[in-house]
């Protein structure tokens, strides 16, 4: 098992009142599963996602990833769980308008304390894995909106996250674009058993999944 | 049109609180230092002009080299001031002043004595001279009789209360009677007169009446005729050295001719001074007030220059770091056909509103802090309210100011293109940001100037205090006016010594302090040729100086009371016996005269060479001094075995008034005489030190605000970074780092500037301090530390936001 939600809950509180932003959710996540988020807009989707990549807590409940309760750890301690073991992909891509394309890639090794030669070797397996070693020295600014999201995903993928969360990652591209981060995830999944959750709103693409998870009002139905 | 620029340009700022919190303050702040120093600068350069005819009245000094030694002084000699009025047609009037510094006074039928610090003798002329007129009593007469005295309106309330003090009488130092015969309003603060309350006549002074043309001892100011050229009378006065001086001398040195006097390296040299110099361009040993240097001047100016800058900077960096807030502002705007123009008026409105807003906090500030500048800077300076010419110039800079700071920021924003502005922030995220860089180098580059020159004259400062004087000033009490216990003095000396906090006391007027003093030629052994004279300083001393004071013999032996001789005995310093070019064991025996030309001159016999002393300020060199025993009580030096003061001072000052009932008990530590000297440079050292902070400040808040202004800007990417796994500690570092790089290259400008600077300002010292390398890296260490400490507020605070909220607000 690589995750485990138990009764989780979230709110916050405004004007005296409780908001709940998720009620009592449960998930098991194994790995090699690759699952579809749905639901209408504002009803947690992106919370849920957040607090699965513990980049937010939660108020009530528990979380368990990879055998660690992920509720009892030190902040420290729970940001390397998550450098080591996951990555993010974005709606909005999130790249570093003032770096390039290559710079980009390496951002997240530089984090974790790779020598130069061995970050040199990454970037550079990454580049060519996307077919994108001919944009290395761009700026994002010089990319498509498509080729930007394939730099965001070789970012994720970069340091041999386990989990790969995607917070719809195709949200800004058109159709073919769009198939095509599909078609890549799918291999992901299936060929290098990344596990993966995204959060999408095309049926289609949710169709890729293994499984799919719908949230009405931060609750799971 | 204007009206309403206004009203949006007072809507944007209150839209933006912060922001328009960091300019207002930092520009009140540069603008209320600039005023400080533009007031004091302005008090400073109007000294004594307030006299009428200030314009035409100047002062005799006179440079001499006579036996060794050359002083030059505010003084010039008795007969001089009468000689010039009668001899010199341009010479409408002239005045003496011979002042005998504090003095004790009391109402006649009374016993206790107040002491009143300024005190001189002065000619009848000296109403008419300064255009002053008396409160009460009878100018024209005033001051004409022997024994008569004017005071000032303050001294005379001080003394007499609500009672008219005229035609009364007082007893000054328990032995004069003088009868008041007017009072003059209180002489301007910024006048060299200004601490002065008692004025005696002239009349009375014996010596003031006599012909010695030799002896300097009389302030003389002269007031020309209207159009008359002071450098047509530098030749004219010369020339009385050879028409006067020399016949004179002649008493001494039978048949001199000034031929002679020249050619044995003598020297006498009379020449003027403007009445409205002396105060910045004049520092005689013998000043009658203290006086300031046109240096200082210059000093202060350009740190009021350096403030206002600093704060100007700091608008300019602040607004166009803004801009990329307001680009998508001006994008509407221009898509909905606002011309360039518009908004540049729109921008400048806006920066006009916050430096006059600034104007009025920077007013309230000054009005604030002047009282206590007025205590740093010794001096009475107000806000010429009513002044107009005040008010133009105050708003004639503001404008100007405005204007400045306002364009650059205007021009870079009017100029955004819309296209690219309202396609987001990405393309802009440059805008501006080489020259605000170059502008926080500018302003970090001033701060650090300011620290460094802070620190060296803290050393310099420290090391005066703590050089080795070759006397010893710790737990020396010194008794003021001694001389008002009579001959009970020398009872109360031994009983003081009696005393068992007491290790010694000495009773004399001639401390190791700076005071006035005058010179004394000695011949040597009978020779009456002139190479052979000495000039030295005669102090008369008791048996128990040298042991009080702690000098140190280097040659030969103390006074001692078993030798009767010893009263004629002399000791002397390193420094005379180098100019008889002898060493202080050849120097030993030696016998000097300072009477020769009379019937039976005196001689006196060399028993001791002391170590040199510093007996004047550090900046000057040692002269020859001589110590000869004699009954001199201008006060009493105790030296206590004791750092517990207040006990021994108890039983001091009971001793005292037992003995010297009446007589007030006034006492300084010779420590503190010892500071007063470097007052100038401690209150300068103190006036840096505000500065500095100030324009430390203006530059913190500035980077306080570029800081807070990068950081929002960088909010998506501090975010990204977060997710992609960089902690707290590397992004506040990052966001850090960037700042501290422009704060090394301003400290890198900064510091041989600072070097240079402050390497100048130490030549003023004979002996002074090097600047070391722990200078710099003080200074450097503190800018950085003061800069880590502003920014990292804000990286900290940027650095530990949640990154899922900074990539929500996309
Ligand atoms: N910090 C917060 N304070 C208050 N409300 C919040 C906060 N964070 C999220 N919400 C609310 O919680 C709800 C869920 O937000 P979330 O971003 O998870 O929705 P979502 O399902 O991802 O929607 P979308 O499909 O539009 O992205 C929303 O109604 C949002 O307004
Ligand atoms: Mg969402």
């Amino acid at each position: 098992m690589l995750l485990q939600l138990k009764n989780i809950f979230k709110w916050v509180n405004s004007g005296g009142q409780r908001i709940f932003l998720l009620k009592d959710i449960n998930l098991d996540v194994e790995e090699g599963e690759f699952i579809s988020i749905m639901g209408p807009s504002g009803s947690g989707k992106s919370t849920l996602l957040n607090v699965i990549g513990m980049l937010d807590g939660f108020n009530e409940g528990e979380y368990q990833f990879l055998d660690e309760s992920v509720h009892h750890l030190k902040e420290k301690y729970r940001s390397n769980l998550y450098k080591e073991y996951i990555g993010f992909v974005f709606q909005s891509y999130h790249l570093l308008d003032d770096l390039t394309v290559r710079e980009n890639l390496e951002m997240p090794l530089l984090y974790k304390k790779f020598k130069a030669a061995e970050r040199k070797a990454m970037v550079a397996d990454m580049l060519d894995r996307f077919q994108i070693v001919g944009k290395k020295d761009l700026f994002p600014a010089q990319l498509s909106g498509g080729q930007q999201q394939l730099v965001g995903v070789a970012r994720a993928l970069i340091s041999n996250p386990k989990l790969i969360l995607a917070d719809e990652p195709t949200g800004n591209l058109n159709s073919q674009q769009s198939e095509e981060i599909m078609q890549l995830f799918k291999k992901l999944n299936e060929q290098d058993g990344v596990t993966i959750i995204q959060v999408t709103h095309s049926e289609k693409n949710a169709a890729y999944g293994s499984r799919i998870i719908n949230l009405l009002d931060g609750r799971k139905v | 049109m204007f009206k309403n620029h206004l009203k949006i340009a007072w809507r944007s700022l209150k839209k933006q609180p912060f922001f328009t919190f960091l300019n207002i303050l930092g520009l009140s702040i540069g603008m209320a230092g600039g005023l400080l120093v533009s007031l004091y600068i302005y008090e400073e350069l109007s000294f004594d002009t307030m006299f009428a005819d200030a314009d035409r009245i100047h002062r005799i000094n006179v440079d001499v080299k006579f036996g060794g030694t050359e002083s030059e002084m505010a003084e010039a000699s008795a007969p001089m001031a009468e000689t010039m009025v009668t001899d010199f047609p341009q010479v409408e009037l002239a005045t003496r002043f011979n002042t005998v510094g504090s003095t004790l006074i009391r109402k006649e039928g009374t016993q206790k004595n107040t002491r009143e610090t300024h005190t001189t003798f002065v000619d009848q002329s000296f109403f008419k001279m300064f255009g002053l007129d008396v409160l009460e009593g009878n100018m024209a007469s005033a001051l004409t009789e022997p024994n008569t005295l004017v005071l000032t309106e303050t001294a005379a309330k001080k003394h007499f209360g609500n009672n008219s003090a005229l035609g009364k009488t007082v007893i000054l130092n328990n032995t004069g009677t003088f009868t008041v015969t007017g009072i003059i309003p209180d002489l301007p603060k910024n006048s060299f007169l200004r601490d002065y309350s008692i004025f005696m006549s002239m009349a009375g002074l014996e010596d003031a009446q006599e012909a010695d043309w030799t002896s300097n001892n009389y302030y003389t100011f002269i007031k020309l005729i209207p159009k008359a050229n002071i450098l047509d009378l530098q030749q004219p006065l010369q020339d009385m050295v050879g028409k006067y001086v020399i016949p004179f001398a002649q008493r001494y040195f039978p048949g001199i001719t000034l031929e002679q006097f020249e050619a044995a390296g003598n020297r006498l040299h009379y020449y003027t001074i403007a009445l409205t110099d002396i105060h910045l361009n004049s520092d005689l040993s013998d000043e009658m007030s203290a006086n300031s240097s046109l240096q200082n001047i210059y000093i202060l100016g350009l740190v009021g220059l350096f403030l206002v800058l600093l704060a100007s900077v700091n608008f300019m960096n602040l607004s166009t770091a803004h801009s990329l807030k307001r680009g998508k502002e001006v994008g509407i705007r221009k898509t909905l056909g606002s011309t360039r123009s518009k908004l540049l008026q729109q921008f400048l409105t806006e920066s006009g509103l916050i430096t006059f807003i600034s104007l009025v906090f920077a007013l309230v500030l000054t009005l604030v802090a002047l009282p206590l500048f007025n205590i740093l800077a010794g001096r009475a300076i107000e806000i010429p309210f009513s002044k107009p010419l005040f008010w133009i110039v105050l708003l004639g800079t503001t404008v100007v100011l405005g204007i400045a700071s306002g364009s650059y920021p205007a021009f870079f924003m009017s100029r955004f293109i819309p296209s690219k502005v309202l396609k987001g922030m990405g393309n802009m995220k440059t805008g501006g940001g080489n020259i605000r860089n170059v502008l926080v180098i500018f302003q970090f580059t001033i701060s650090v100037f300011l620290i460094v020159s802070t620190i060296v004259v803290y050393h310099q400062l420290e090391f005066i205090q703590n050089k080795d004087l070759g006397y010893s000033k710790g737990q020396v009490l010194i008794i003021e006016n001694a001389f008002a216990a009579g001959d009970d003095a020398h009872v109360i000396k031994e009983e003081i010594r009696q005393l068992g906090q007491v290790a010694n006391v000495t009773l004399t007027g001639f401390l190791p302090t700076p005071s006035i003093r005058s010179n004394t030629s000695f011949f040597i052994d009978g020779s009456t040729e002139q190479e052979d004279a000495i000039n030295m300083q005669v102090w008369t001393v008791d048996m128990d100086y040298l042991p009080t004071m702690g000098l140190q013999l280097v040659a030969g032996r103390d006074f001692n009371k078993a030798f009767t001789a010893d009263s004629t005995g002399v000791i002397v310093n390193e420094a005379a016996v180098k100019i008889l070019g002898k060493t202080p064991k050849e120097a030993l025996g030696m016998r000097l005269s300072n009477d020769l030309g009379q019937e039976n001159p005196s001689f006196s016999k060399i028993i001791g060479v002391i170590k040199d002393f510093h007996y004047e300020t550090l900046r000057k060199d040692i002269g020859a001094v001589s110590l000869s025993i004699g009954d001199s009580r201008g006060s009493m030096a105790v030296k206590l075995n004791t750092a517990e003061y207040a006990t021994s001072l108890a039983s001091i000052e009971q001793i005292w008034n037992k003995l010297a009932p009446g007589q007030p008990f006034s006492y300084r530590f010779m420590d503190d005489a010892f500071n007063t000297t470097y007052q100038a440079e401690q209150k300068l050292g103190q006036i840096f030190m505000v500065f500095t902070s100030l324009s430390i400040i203006i530059a913190c808040l500035g980077l306080f605000g570029l800081a807070a202004f990068n950081a929002e800007k960088r909010t998506k990417e501090i975010g990204v970074r977060k997710v992609l796994g960089a902690s707290v500690s590397q992004i506040t570092y990052k966001l850090t780092i960037d700042f501290l790089k422009l704060v090394a290259i301003a400290i890198l400008i900064s510091l041989p500037i600072g070097w240079y600077a402050m390497n100048q300002w130490l030549q003023d010292f004979s002996y002074r301090i090097s600047i070391g390398w722990e200078v710099f890296a003080m200074a450097a260490l503190l800018a950085v530390t003061i800069a880590i400490i502003t920014v990292s507020y804000q990286s900290i605070k940027a650095a530990i936001v949640n990154p899922v909220r900074s990539l929500r607000t996309e």
